[in-house]
């Protein structure tokens, strides 16, 4: 019986040592649509948020050297699961703040029900819906991928400056095609451009060829697509090209995806541009690339700079705000106002530094500078990418 | 510090199965009692939380409304638009046989999800609407999840007492019968297609209420939402679990689903990461499983209809 109680007072103190270190560790959630229907991106997102979490601890690790901890939680792009996860990590794991959910719905339905009435910051990297702006977030949601709004009239303004006055389009019928399509249309449009045809359609189909008929009726050359290169896009893409439709291709940043190349060759794909954001050039996206190369990341993966950039900047917020919970979104303000001592990806030594010195530190991301405007969002820098070889190179800056 | 957290966790959970117990309510009344295999919930529940948003959401430019009513008038009305959509549909389809009017239920929530996500003049398409108004959602976090938990709560209470009692009512024994066998049901002179449209109104009505419960939780509802995966085939699931034909089962499925659903993901957490995300399709392949083994060996469900016998009819008769 001694014995036995012995062994137990032996466990539960052994249990306390091990789970103090672990009271200590600072825990960020990292909320992704897992399963469902972006199932084939979010891996590459989540391992470039955990590069991000990975790079504070190796140097240094966040406020008094304890370990960065991210906890992923599956938000599969609806929101039922987007607001369990969410309500899993900010209750039951305690979390400061949250990088994702992925999609529009899931961002809007966790931080409405959960993360603004808790007050936990929340960054998504990829939640694309105008209607995340509107949000009555007291200043706690933010994204580092720029609104549809903002892609889709970058693109249209840079279509007609190269000569290309009359379009089709064809979109996704979701927040993100539709949100695309919607604001290069009016972009499009009031600058004298003429769209010829415009129509969404659903994903997952087997043959587009009835919409692409319909489209191409309207006597246009060249077809806009804003839809996923991975998924309905491809198809449309292959559809368009085997029958003749249309002789020039422009994607948005969905349709900047290796698939296409991989499936129907460089070669036959020498009139498709396609538009996605890019860090201007920078420093700081080459020391990204090259980072996550050497974990075995694919750097071009579509919104890896982003997924890599919120989580590297809550790390800097968390410890401009010395971990109190409630300071991390104004502190997310301060160290990306365009106004201090510049921080590249993965430079968290020296930022850590500057931070204890109380000097402002500014953070240039991998993909853009992130300053946030009032409602929380990025204008960000975009390209204009042709394929070649077997991925994508840089035809021209847009803006 | 730390039970705030799992309490906060248990009131979220407690909200979601409330809700979805009003969908399983909804489709035990059709398929448990009455034997309509409705596989279009997802429309139901689609019409309910839109119309319940369009009428309590604040005035926005570019679609109807929205009109600023009350919430309980939202409620009311997601639960008369879903009667009245279910309407027609019965009308037509109730018509085919089962296996029929399956196909032609989940054709039907197709349109409506499609309708859904193409007009923006109603439903701000593929965006969805925000701005909805949650009761008591100006509280604290945890107040207000405790407010709503109890306004879903009550709700629930009341469908589930309203549709227990209408069961044990002798229209609740004439659904048995033509379930059980149309044929025999229509020479006691039931008006047999009238009551099958009656349970499938009924049905849905609750359907559209789940649906308008879930949009104010969240405070918004997007197309996303209605996946019929998410939104038909997991009520089908809790039902055919939890034990078709019985109230108290068809919310104790929805529970139990629920339930390991959601916690399955803190035990895959616990693995070393390379698992721990793949552990996370595992959930899906969970519920599956899970449904598979009920079906081989308890088809009846957790909790079986009770199978009234002869004396205990005749000893309640007299």
């Amino acid at each position: 019986m001694n014995k036995f109680r012995t062994a137990l007072a032996a466990t539960l103190l052994g249990a306390t040592a091990m789970a103090a270190p672990a009271q200590a560790d600072v825990k960020i959630g990292l909320l992704g649509g897992v399963s469902g229907p972006i199932a084939a991106m979010a891996p590459a997102m989540i391992d470039s948020a955990r590069l991000a979490v990975q790079q504070v601890n190796d140097n240094g690790g966040i406020l008094d050297g304890e370990q960065l901890v991210a906890v992923i939680g599956d938000s599969a792009c609806n929101p039922q699961n987007g607001t369990d996860a969410a309500t899993k990590a900010v209750n039951i794991e305690n979390v400061i703040g949250i990088v994702g959910p992925h999609c529009s719905g899931a961002v809007l339905a966790a931080t409405n029900s959960v993360t603004i009435p808790a007050g936990v910051t929340v960054i998504t990297p990829s939640g694309t819906s105008p209607e995340i702006s509107g949000l009555n977030d007291n200043d706690t949601v933010f994204r580092t991928v720029p609104s549809d709004d903002f892609q889709g009239r970058a693109l249209a303004r840079t279509l007609l400056l190269r000569g290309t006055a009359k379009v089709a389009v064809a979109y996704l019928n979701n927040d993100y095609g539709k949100g695309l399509a919607e604001a290069f249309r009016s972009e499009f449009e009031g600058n004298g451009g003429e769209i010829a045809g415009f129509a969404a359609h659903e994903g997952e189909k087997a043959s587009y060829r009835s919409n692409l008929a319909e489209l191409a009726s309207g006597g246009a050359d060249t077809l806009v697509i804003f839809d996923y290169g991975d998924g309905s896009g491809l198809t449309m893409l292959r559809q368009a090209l085997e029958n003749g439709f249309f002789t020039n291709f422009v994607g948005g940043d969905g349709m900047k995806s290796d698939a296409p190349i991989k499936e129907l060759g460089a070669e036959n794909l020498t009139t498709f541009l396609s538009s996605a954001p890019v860090g201007e050039k920078s420093d700081s996206l080459e020391m990204f690339s090259k980072a996550f190369a050497d974990v075995g990341g694919d750097p071009s993966a579509i919104f890896a700079t982003t997924s890599y950039d919120a989580a590297f900047m809550l790390a800097l917020a968390i410890e401009k705000a010395g971990g109190d919970k409630a300071k991390v979104s104004a502190a997310l303000r301060e160290i990306s106002n365009g106004e201090g001592e510049p921080i590249r990806a993965g430079e968290w030594a020296k930022a850590k530094e500057l931070i204890a010195a109380g000097t402002a530190i500014d953070y240039k991301g991998a993909a853009g500078d992130h300053n946030f405007d009032d409602k929380g969002d990025v204008p960000g820098t975009y390209a204009l990418f042709k394929v070649s070889g077997d991925g994508f190179e840089v035809v021209s800056e847009i803006q | 510090m730390e039970w705030i957290g799992l309490a906060n966790y248990a009131v979220f959970m407690a909200i979601f199965i409330c809700i979805y117990a009003l969908l399983s309510l909804g489709l035990n009344i059709q398929w448990g009692f009455t034997g309509l295999f409705n596989a279009g919930i997802a429309g139901f529940f689609a019409v309910g939380a839109y119309t319940s948003a369009i009428l309590t959401s604040p005035a926005v430019e570019g679609r109807i409304g929205g009109f600023d009513l009350p919430v309980p008038v939202g409620w009311i009305g997601a639960m008369l638009a879903a009667a009245l959509i279910a309407w027609p549909i019965g009308k037509i389809c109730l018509r085919f046989r089962s296996d029929y009017l399956a196909i032609a239920t989940i054709g039907v929530a197709e349109i409506i999800r499609l309708v859904i996500k193409s007009e923006d003049w109603l439903t701000n398409s593929a965006r969805g609407i925000t701005d909805i108004p949650r009761p008591f959602g100006d509280l604290p976090y945890v107040y207000s999840q405790l407010a709503y938990l109890a306004i879903v709560a009550g709700v629930l209470l009341v469908a589930y007492l309203m549709v227990e009692r209408q069961i044990a009512a002798p229209w609740g024994r004439m659904m048995r019968a033509i379930r059980d066998n149309e044929d025999a049901a229509r020479a006691m002179g039931k008006d047999v297609p009238f009551r099958r449209l009656e349970a499938f109104i009924f049905g849905s009505a609750l359907m559209g209420l789940g649906g308008a419960l879930f949009a104010h939780f969240n405070r918004t509802i997007t197309p996303e939402a209605i996946d019929p995966m998410i939104a038909t085939f997991l009520v089908w699931i809790m039902l055919i679990l939890g034990g078709s034909g019985n109230n108290r089962g068809a919310i104790l499925g929805v529970a139990v689903v629920w339930i390991i659903w959601s916690m399955s993901e803190i035990v895959t957490d616990q693995l070393p990461h390379e698992y721990a995300v793949k552990a996370k399709y595992m959930r899906v392949f969970l519920i599956g499983l899970m449904l598979q083994l009920v079906l081989r060996f308890r088809p009846e469900g957790l909790l079986p209809e009770p199978q009234g016998t002869r004396e205990e009819v005749s000893e309640k008769s007299k």
